[in-house]
């Protein structure tokens, strides 16, 4: 093609060469074609070999002795006793409760001061991923990993620092000394997603006679043996099919959580270990220390007691157990029904259906979620409700949209 | 441009015609490196990637302050630091300027030789096919570490030139001294190389494939563009995994505190997949073709 001089000669020669190479293999044209195939082989076998590779990395691994029979008792008692303050480790989560997903590189992964429903909306949305350092009940560093950004959330003691690299802005809290040991969440602190272990003491503090608890077959969580945990509400009344809670069969912790919703076969949110070490995290990872040219914003942490409402929905919880939590914290106790029914109402107050408009205009997909009933708006998900009335109450629970609006036509 | 018959391989094949294999294929490696990178062509290449850095960091001397969390990750630190020219300008060719690079080289690979006439010489010496293929995918690779490293090294020193430079701030918020910041670089600079390992490999095979250089060359950028496009769709999240370039922004995670070795595995062995692959049809495609050129 390229050459210039000569082609048909040069030609001559390496079809000559080619076949005296080939000669003592080749024995006819048909060999010749087998050859060929044969070629070809690899080009098969190497997708062959990485199908039956992935196949095989989906078959969950069996534990190798099986676990100690225990009742659902014993592993309730044997979660609840657990003792594990120290370790690290990487927590994935997964939701799909049905929510306009948002983009984690979008307006929500703001300053590090940020909260608020955006930061909410986001941890209820997609897969997050996040790394979790403790040591002890005082030392913890929770590391939110987003694309090419992270948010950190690091307690040192009475001191509590919030970190976003998107801006490179802090914010610092310092805790009132009667401040609970754990967790780090803190009403009017930034998002933070939950650790199984939070997930699952307030599951198991929801367990009572209205649940059918039960042990499943033995399951691997982060590459331990876990007891199975499972819970089950005897009530049609709410959403919630079935929680999975894996309990460590060694320390008793909780390693992940999966809550499926009634009637579907696969779990609408997941948070859990995906890998874990008891080992003591590096000290140097508590001392937070804010970078230069970061803005340090002083956040004043806020009292458990009641206050006036902002926005109407609390700021960083993926669970509606959360939520409840919250919102009961900030409205008081207004709640009906009881156990996984219970419906969580916030009254109205001065300004605040106007707020809500405010919020829905300010949030597009927020607005776009919420669909339009009698009486309000409704946030509708897999596992729970919030109906937003027009005179603006709020009303939230993991059960049915009709159960809510019942609630809030009762007087 | 300078055609790429080799003198000194052919010599080299007369003169060891009976030597062992191992020692033959590295000489023959070590003369495609010659090759490569004695051509202007390769040069021009790396120049051009070595620019990005500079315009990033003269655009950003000459114009007021970034504001924070605007353009992408990391532009508002630079004039803070001149050590985050390199981070930005790896950032900004990963998408369209590196894989394009690479494509020219890969699909130059084989369908090069081809239409310079030169590849039936490489093979009238004893090389067989599957050592030319493995010397001419070693040389296809050696310009994915010199691609992001030319980027890397070329930002740090135009930061160096142009701003204070100072510890860097990882991700984390935490705080490293330069020369722990440089191991950075190079970290993320085999990051990027063992990223485009597998795009390679889809080159060498598209060059097995045809004589025109600049059609497999196309095909291969085109490829990293759709593959990038995919990834892009929501409606196919199954397929995410499994795009090659799905780990390409992963490097991030090596600016973490501690490092978070994650993405780096997942890739390494999502681009080993591809490498296998499209080797294997490579293999399969240049060993049974016709060589006519």
């Amino acid at each position: 093609m390229g050459s210039s001089d000569g082609v048909d000669g040069t030609m001559n020669r390496i079809m000559n060469g080619r076949q005296r190479q080939h000669a003592p293999e080749v024995r006819g044209a048909d060999r010749a074609r087998n050859r060929a195939w044969l070629r070809w082989v690899p080009a098969a076998t190497v997708p062959a070999v990485i199908a039956a590779g992935v196949l095989a990395g989906t078959i969950p691994a069996r534990a190798g002795d099986p676990l100690p029979t225990k009742t659902p008792a014993e592993v309730m008692a044997l979660a609840a006793g657990h003792r594990t303050h120290t370790f690290s480790g990487t927590i994935e989560q997964s939701s799909e409760l049905g929510l306009p997903e948002l983009p984690a590189t979008g307006p929500t992964a703001g300053p590090a001061s940020a909260d608020g429903i955006a930061s909410a909306m986001e941890f209820l949305t997609g897969e997050h991923t996040a790394r979790v350092f403790m040591d002890g009940k005082t030392n913890a560093r929770i590391q939110v990993v987003d694309r090419l950004a992270e948010r950190d959330v690091i307690r040192s003691g009475d001191e509590v620092w919030f970190y976003s690299s998107r801006d490179n802005s802090t914010a610092h809290l310092t805790l009132p000394g009667d401040a609970s040991d754990l967790p780090l969440a803190h009403p009017g602190t930034p998002a933070a997603p939950h650790t199984p272990q939070e997930l699952a003491d307030k599951f198991l503090a929801a367990a009572d006679s209205s649940t059918a608890v039960s042990v499943g077959p033995d399951v691997q969580a982060a590459g331990r043996a876990a007891y199975n945990l499972l819970l089950e509400p005897r009530t049609n009344g709410t959403l919630v099919g079935k929680v999975a809670i894996a309990v460590d069969a060694a320390t008793g912790m909780p390693l992940s959580v999966q809550v499926t919703a009634r009637g579907a076969s696969r779990p609408a949110f997941s948070a859990g270990f995906t890998s874990l070490s008891l080992d003591q995290p590096d000290v140097a990872l508590f001392n937070f220390v804010p970078p230069p040219g970061s803005m340090v914003e002083e956040l004043q942490p806020r009292h458990h007691e009641r206050q006036s409402l902002n926005p109407g929905i609390p700021d960083s919880h993926p669970t509606r157990e959360d939520l409840a939590a919250a919102l009961e914290q900030k409205a008081g106790e207004y709640t009906t029904g009881s156990g996984w029914e219970t419906v969580v109402e916030v009254p109205a107050e001065a300004g605040a259906a106007s707020r809500l408009d405010a919020l829905l205009a300010g949030n597009p997909l927020l607005a776009q979620a919420a669909v339009a009933v009698p009486g309000g708006r409704v946030l509708s998900t897999a596992l729970f409700n919030v109906l937003l009335t027009d005179d603006g109450r709020v009303y939230a629970g993991m059960v049915p949209v009709e159960r809510l609006q019942a609630a809030s036509a009762a007087p | 441009m300078s055609s790429s018959v080799r003198p000194e391989t052919l010599g080299t094949a007369d003169a060891t015609d009976a030597a062992p294999p191992g020692g033959w294929g590295l000489s023959l490696f070590w003369s495609e490196l010659r090759v490569l990178f004695g051509r202007r062509r390769t040069w021009a290449l790396l120049l051009a990637l070595a620019a990005i850095p500079v315009l990033i960091a003269v655009a950003v001397r000459l114009s007021s302050a970034v504001p924070a969390g605007r353009g992408p990750a990391f532009l508002d630190r630079i004039s803070q630091n001149g050590l985050f020219v390199a981070f930005t300008a790896m950032l900004v060719s990963v998408p369209l300027f590196l894989p394009l690079t690479v494509g020219v080289v890969a699909g130059d690979t084989i369908a090069g030789e081809a239409n310079l006439g030169t590849l039936r010489y490489l093979l009238v010496a004893p090389t067989g096919r599957v050592r030319l293929l493995l010397v001419k995918y070693a040389g296809a690779l050696a310009f994915c570490l010199a691609a992001p490293l030319t980027v890397g090294l070329a930002g740090a020193a135009i930061g160096a030139a142009l701003f204070p430079v100072g510890p860097v701030t990882l991700l984390s918020g935490d705080v490293i001294e330069p020369p722990q910041a440089a191991l950075r670089i190079l970290l993320i600079a085999a990051y990027l190389a063992v990223s485009l390992a597998g795009l390679s490999a889809v080159g060498l095979f598209l060059s097995t494939l045809t004589v025109v250089p600049v059609g497999a060359m196309a095909a291969t950028v085109v490829v990293s563009v759709v593959s990038q496009v995919l990834d892009q769709l929501p409606q196919l999240e199954w397929l995410h995994p499994w795009l090659f370039s799905h780990y390409w922004l992963g490097f991030g995670d090596l600016l973490r505190q501690p490092l978070l070795w994650d993405s780096f595995a997942s890739n390494a062995l999502l681009q080993a997949g591809y490498v296998a692959v499209f080797g294997a049809l490579a293999y399969g495609r240049f060993v049974t073709k016709d060589i006519l050129s």
